[in-house]
């Protein structure tokens, strides 16, 4: 018996779901309480000893059915005939590429010259050689004079979307575009937030000791020592109420970033897990808010929804400036108090309407605004990425690509959050700032055309 | 022994229908003599298992609301100040008297200390319900209801308690458990609970119930209530559930239902029903529409 339990707990833990000798011991125990009446029975025990999270269940009747059953031959477990005519698919879809090269190299020459190209075009052309852009072809060609802006934006291609082998793929084997999180991952983000709390905690704490808690509340110790003759024998002070920041998310799901939403949603979903008011919206070319869905849903099961489409039409580009109207238009006065406002996305809008005003107006509302990319700093200028523009009118913009630094983001802007609700007790450390920041910012938004920033940061309020 | 067909058993008494989980964990609870920690929606009936448990077994109920800063003084025990000093007074010439034996005022506060454990001893000592449902004269139920709501420092306090059952106090020592209670943590999930806790207890998670069971659930409150009806009500509130409302209802809900729907004596449910009583089933402004649309859709 026991040897079979501590084989299966194996199978668990290889399959991510944490367990601990005690709780095999538990199992141990539950069983013989139990007894092996029948394999649901058996289940339930097993169930109820060592699976402790609700999004461990799945994987604990997975690993169980595997386990237990008679057959263990078959370990992919794939139908066998779906397999074969993906399979079929795959050479078809070879085939099909094959043939459209041969035709492509018989009719087409590789360089395809624009008719309507002026002198002018070309002399262009030949400029690209000296400059030191390495960028790719396409963004060049944007580049070119009197492209920028007109040319329509390229779609995403149905080509691969279409493509027999994706097709059959998708369908056999039943997977999506992004792989769900593992347990790993998202034991590892609990534990990154939960100890970004404590420290965020503390310091809260120490901040609270500095301001004029602990002083005497006269009336209600008076009240609460009725009965002892007015003695005050007991106590009471005054206590701060206590504010839990308001924190409004909005992140971009779109194909561009694809790479980066996932962990994007991680955090989101952390983030609603632990903090009391944040709303969460994720956007593509429209604006949906997901915030109930993140209370009630596994982060894995929301992945997939928002991976089919069901919540935002993913074929579509993102488009920031419509993002930011309605955002403006149907959610802004609702905000209550002044929520920090934090975009995740590459800020890259595909030539449509920047709407940069609709980001002011959002910014008048934010206590803070907070805008984070996937991307690296020096290609934010490439192609028809905004950030330089929408940048201007946030408060910050950083890089984050993984949790740590992620995790270090964050704990900034809470403190910054709390720092802006209690104006009085962090002045000292406030004063250090204001010396510092307006260099900090010059050098910050710098261009690489060496172009001052379009916005005055003394005018700025300091948060 | 109690057997875990007899747990369901009772609980079917005691008008809870329990599907299979839900008996063995009640079950080995019993046996093993571990917490329970129920996990689900709001209003699937975690509380109620722990309120028809306490009355199916005869355990008395203990129950203690969570909430942002509880702390051990509303948890655990506490010190009654009040009445350590009305006895200072009432005694006081007695201590007079006791104390005017001793030449200086050294020797008195000597004496004074070491009559100390007088005024900290299980005299002055306020139970509160942890410890109260520790002490009891036979075993009882101890529900710790909605944990989520808790903070941090509260649920490390709980660790001890709920994995030897027993309680520290400074001035005491360890004052253990003399029955050890029945303990059910319930939680929302609003927050993660830590695993430590995890850890010391059984771990249930109640969803909503399957089809059957919910039918059997609005049968056994509500007798009176036609076979279809119900049939159609359970139906309708599943494709209501999974219409992704801000609040989905649950099965206290579809009893509220139930009840509103026995008292207006319907036979059957139609758009115009429940466009009517819409408002025991969702519970928020967009939810409304929704739902009312939905009834449009299927029934018309």
């Amino acid at each position: 018996m026991e040897r079979i339990i501590t084989r299966f707990v194996t199978a668990l833990r290889e399959r991510g779901v944490r367990v601990s000798p005690g709780e095999s011991l538990d199992a141990v125990q539950a069983l013989a309480f139990g007894g092996l009446s029948g394999r649901d029975s058996v289940r339930a025990l097993l169930k109820l000893t060592l699976v402790k999270n609700v999004n461990d269940m799945p994987a604990f009747d997975e690993v169980f059915d595997w386990f237990f059953s008679r057959s263990q031959c078959n370990p992919l477990d794939i139908d066998p005939g779906e397999f074969l005519s993906a399979m079929i698919h795959i050479v078809e879809g070879e085939q099909l590429k094959a043939e459209e090269y041969r035709t492509r190299e018989k009719d087409d020459p590789l360089l395809i010259v624009d008719e309507e190209a002026t002198a002018e075009d070309l002399e262009n052309l030949l400029g690209l050689e000296e400059s030191d852009d390495d960028g790719a072809g396409a963004e060049i060609m944007v580049q070119l004079d009197g492209f920028r802006g007109k040319m329509a934006a390229p779609e995403p291609s149905d080509y691969y979307l279409k493509s027999p082998p994706t097709v059959a793929f998708s369908q056999g084997a039943n997977k999506g575009r992004v792989v769900p999180f593992t347990p790993e991952e998202l034991a590892d983000m609990q534990e990154v937030v939960s100890r970004m709390l404590v420290r965020i905690r503390k310091d809260v704490q120490r901040m609270k000791e500095m301001e004029n808690r602990g002083k005497l509340h006269i009336i209600r110790t008076i009240q609460k020592n009725y009965r002892h003759g007015m003695v005050p024998f007991l106590l009471s002070l005054r206590r701060k109420r206590k504010e839990k920041p308001r924190l409004v998310v909005l992140c971009d799901v779109s194909y561009s970033v694809s790479h980066a939403t996932r962990f994007m949603l991680l955090l989101l979903h952390t983030l609603q897990n632990r903090l009391m008011h944040v709303r969460s919206f994720i956007f593509n070319k429209e604006l949906a808010e997901i915030t109930p869905m993140l209370r009630n849903m596994p982060v894995n099961c929301l992945l997939e929804t928002i991976d089919k489409g069901d919540i935002v039409n993913l074929d579509d580009n993102s488009d920031y400036g419509n993002v930011f109207k309605s955002f403006k238009e149907r959610h802004l006065e609702n905000m209550r108090g002044k929520p920090a406002i934090i975009i995740i996305g590459d800020g890259r809008n595909n030539y449509n309407e920047a709407n940069d005003w609709a980001l002011e107006a959002i910014r008048e509302k934010a206590g803070y605004l907070l805008w984070l990319t996937p991307e690296e700093r020096d290609i934010w200028q490439r192609g028809d990425c905004q950030l330089d523009l929408y940048g201007s009118y946030c408060d910050r913009v950083e890089t984050a690509r993984d949790v740590d630094e992620l995790s270090r983001l964050v704990e900034d802007l809470f403190h910054t959050l709390f720092d802006h609700n209690d104006t009085r007790a962090w002045q000292h450390r406030r004063q250090e700032r204001k010396v510092e920041e307006p260099q900090d910012y010059r050098t910050y938004y710098t261009r690489h055309s060496g172009a001052q920033p379009a916005f005055d940061p003394d005018v700025r309020r300091q948060w | 022994m109690i057997t875990e067909q007899q747990v369901k058993e009772l609980l079917r008494n005691g008008g809870y229908i329990a599907d299979e989980t839900i008996a063995t964990a009640v079950f080995l609870a019993l046996r093993m003599e571990k917490p329970i920690l129920i996990e689900g929606p709001p209003g699937v009936g975690k509380t109620g298992l722990a309120k028809t448990l306490s009355t199916v077994l005869d355990f008395p109920l203990v129950r203690l609301q969570c909430y942002e800063g509880i702390d051990e003084g509303k948890a655990l025990y506490d010190w009654e100040y009040g009445k350590q000093l009305l006895y200072t007074q009432l005694l006081r010439t007695q201590l007079d008297s006791y104390l005017s034996e001793s030449t200086d005022l050294r020797a008195a506060v000597e004496r004074l200390s070491s009559e100390e454990s007088l005024f900290f001893s299980r005299n002055f000592l306020v139970q509160r319900p942890i410890l109260r449902s520790f002490l009891s004269t036979k075993r009882s139920l101890l529900l710790i209801d909605e944990i989520d709501r808790s903070g941090d420092e509260f649920e490390a306090l709980l660790l001890e308690c709920l994995s030897d059952f027993q309680v520290s106090v400074p001035e005491l020592g360890v004052i253990g458990a003399e029955h050890k209670p029945l303990a059910i943590l319930t939680s929302n999930g609003t927050r993660m609970i830590s695993d430590a806790l995890r850890r010391r207890c059984l771990y249930l998670y109640i969803g909503y119930p399957e089809f059957d069971r919910e039918v059997t659930i609005v049968r056994t409150k509500f007798p009176e209530l036609c076979e279809g009806l119900a049939r159609q009500m359970v139906e309708f509130l599943r494709q209501v559930r999974e219409l992704n409302l801000r609040k989905p209802p649950s099965v206290s809900e579809t009893l509220d239902w139930a009840q509103v729907l026995s008292i207006l004596h319907t036979k059957q449910l139609t758009p115009a029903v429940v466009a009517n009583t819409v408002g025991v089933i969702a519970k928020h402004q967009a939810d409304l529409k929704q739902v009312t649309d939905l009834a449009l859709q299927i029934m018309a």
